[in-house]
């Protein structure tokens, strides 16, 4: 019987039905690399000769060349509607505007290692449009730090693999998550398949009133324990859920107490989403078994209203 | 191997089974249009990136891997817009009559789901699977046991015999 049924579903996978489209679709997809590449294909051979002594052997750094052509396409113009947003909003002072480009992107591939890195650099303007020097060299700086961090580990490897096959690949993207009147921010995804595949979330904010980067304690008055209530009702969350899927385990209540979630800290991950609620992010393992990934809980807004500032939630 | 004599092979497999690349693609991102979408932007990083296949027969894997990972990037990337999808599923026009049994692989994960969708509706080995997914054998084989468990196949004894004749 069970049999049959994976035969059923066999059956369905394949009566899946295939769009007429597709052959154009793999065309379309055929010629726009091939396109590519022949414009590519001069650049490329350059680097390679120079590189010719490096282990790395593909290094597709193209920094300032084609930053031109990312700024074309990939320029996202945050907050340009300032005076629009300034209207709607209750806040008096609107001073922030950020912009980010795909500044550089690594390619490297060897022995079955990849590795697939964009890094952005964030450009934040006052409000009569000079750039913030200090917060803009602050977040860019941290954001090379982070993305750098990760190439040398990629590249450590690969250098440790040596001449036998390796099996990694490791990819790094970003978006802006959030950009309202009050709050700027900015996800990177970082995917680590070796063995097995870990995701890691780090999210960078700039609060737009003052300018600065700030983590989960900016968006709270100074001195309230925000730790607190969040940390609870993260655990209310998770046993609900625990309670209501038996497929759905967090570390809490287990076996080993050690390893159990006690609370969030100060500079923990989180995000605003589209309805302006707190979001808070954990990485895969940090507090559930890997098959969950990563995880995400959003606060009710109730939770923090007596302490959070003004504009952050709704 | 020479980076032309690689394209023109990554090519050539492309079009030999941009059909079930799609499939696969469809498993994950469950409507046509964002499959067709995962399928080229597959295709176009199969050719751009073919200098990296060493190996011809290394073509096939390396093609599955891609197609997997731009699934799981597109999702990750539109969670919100396909939870959606799935909800209003029932009313759209282009569902199946029998599509109840495909939908029972959405209580997998996405490793859990690779892996059965790869071994019984693709028909790759093992230790093919373990390659497209980093793995090592024994770990697919634990994964695919989980699955079908998970899937309420191999309550029984005798369908779990029925299973190890997969292997």
């Amino acid at each position: 019987m069970n049999e049959k049924k994976l035969e059923e579903m066999k059956q369905d996978y394949e009566h899946i039905k295939i769009p007429k489209e597709l052959r154009q679709r793999v065309e379309a997809g055929i010629l726009q690399a091939k396109g590519e590449e022949s414009a590519n294909m001069k650049e490329i051979k350059n680097e390679n000769n120079e590189n010719k002594k490096s282990t790395i052997a593909v290094y597709i750094g193209r920094i300032v060349s084609a930053a031109a052509a990312a700024l074309l396409l990939i320029t996202v113009m945050a907050n340009s509607g300032a005076g629009i947003a300034h209207a709607m909003s209750k806040i008096p002072v609107i001073g922030t505007i950020a912009e980010i480009v795909t500044f550089r992107h690594y390619e490297s591939s060897k022995n079955n290692m990849d590795a697939d890195i964009k890094i952005p650099e964030v450009s934040v303007k006052n409000e009569d449009g000079t750039v913030n020097e200090e917060t803009t060299q602050k977040i860019n700086k941290s954001i090379q730090e982070y993305t750098d961090a990760i190439i040398a580990q990629y590249e450590a490897d690969v250098a440790a693999a040596g001449e036998s096959e390796g099996h990694m690949n490791v990819s790094l993207d970003y978006s802006v998550i959030t950009d309202d009147e009050r709050l700027f921010s900015i996800r990177f995804d970082e995917l680590l398949v070796m063995a097995s595949g870990t995701q890691m979330v780090k999210i960078y904010h700039i609060d737009k009133q003052s300018g600065e980067i700030i983590g989960l304690s900016g968006l709270f008055k100074d001195g309230t324990d925000f730790i607190t209530p969040i940390s609870e009702n993260i655990k209310q969350q998770m046993k609900a859920q625990m309670a209501a899927d038996e497929s759905v385990s967090y570390f809490l209540d287990s076996d080993v107490p050690e390893w159990d979630f006690q609370a969030i800290s100060a500079d923990t991950t989180f995000y605003v989403n589209e309805n302006g609620k707190l979001v808070i992010v954990f990485d895969e393992y940090e507090v559930a078994p890997g098959y969950m990934g990563s995880v995400e809980f959003e606060i009710p807004t109730e939770v923090v209203q007596d302490f959070v500032q003004e504009g952050f939630l709704r | 191997m020479q980076t032309d004599i690689i394209q023109k092979k990554v090519e050539e497999t492309v079009l030999s089974s941009y059909e079930a690349m799609y499939r696969l693609a469809y498993t994950y991102a469950r409507n046509e249009a964002d499959a067709l979408d995962i399928v080229q932007e597959s295709v176009y990083k199969a050719i751009k990136h073919a200098s990296f296949v060493k190996e011809e027969t290394y073509i096939k894997t390396w093609l599955w891997r891609i197609v997997i990972n731009t699934a799981l990037d597109f999702i990750r990337k539109n969670k919100k817009e396909i939870a959606t999808d799935t909800f209003y599923e029932g009313g759209q026009e282009d569902s199946y009559p029998d599509f109840d049994t495909l939908n029972a692989l959405n209580t997998l994960t996405e490793k859990e789901k690779t892996v059965v969708v790869l071994r019984f509706f693709e028909e790759q080995k093992l230790h093919e699977i373990a390659e497209i997914l980093d793995e090592n054998t024994n770990t697919v084989k634990t994964i695919l046991y989980r699955s079908l468990k998970k899937l309420k196949l191999i309550l029984q004894p005798e369908a779990a015999e029925g299973a190890q004749r997969y292997e």
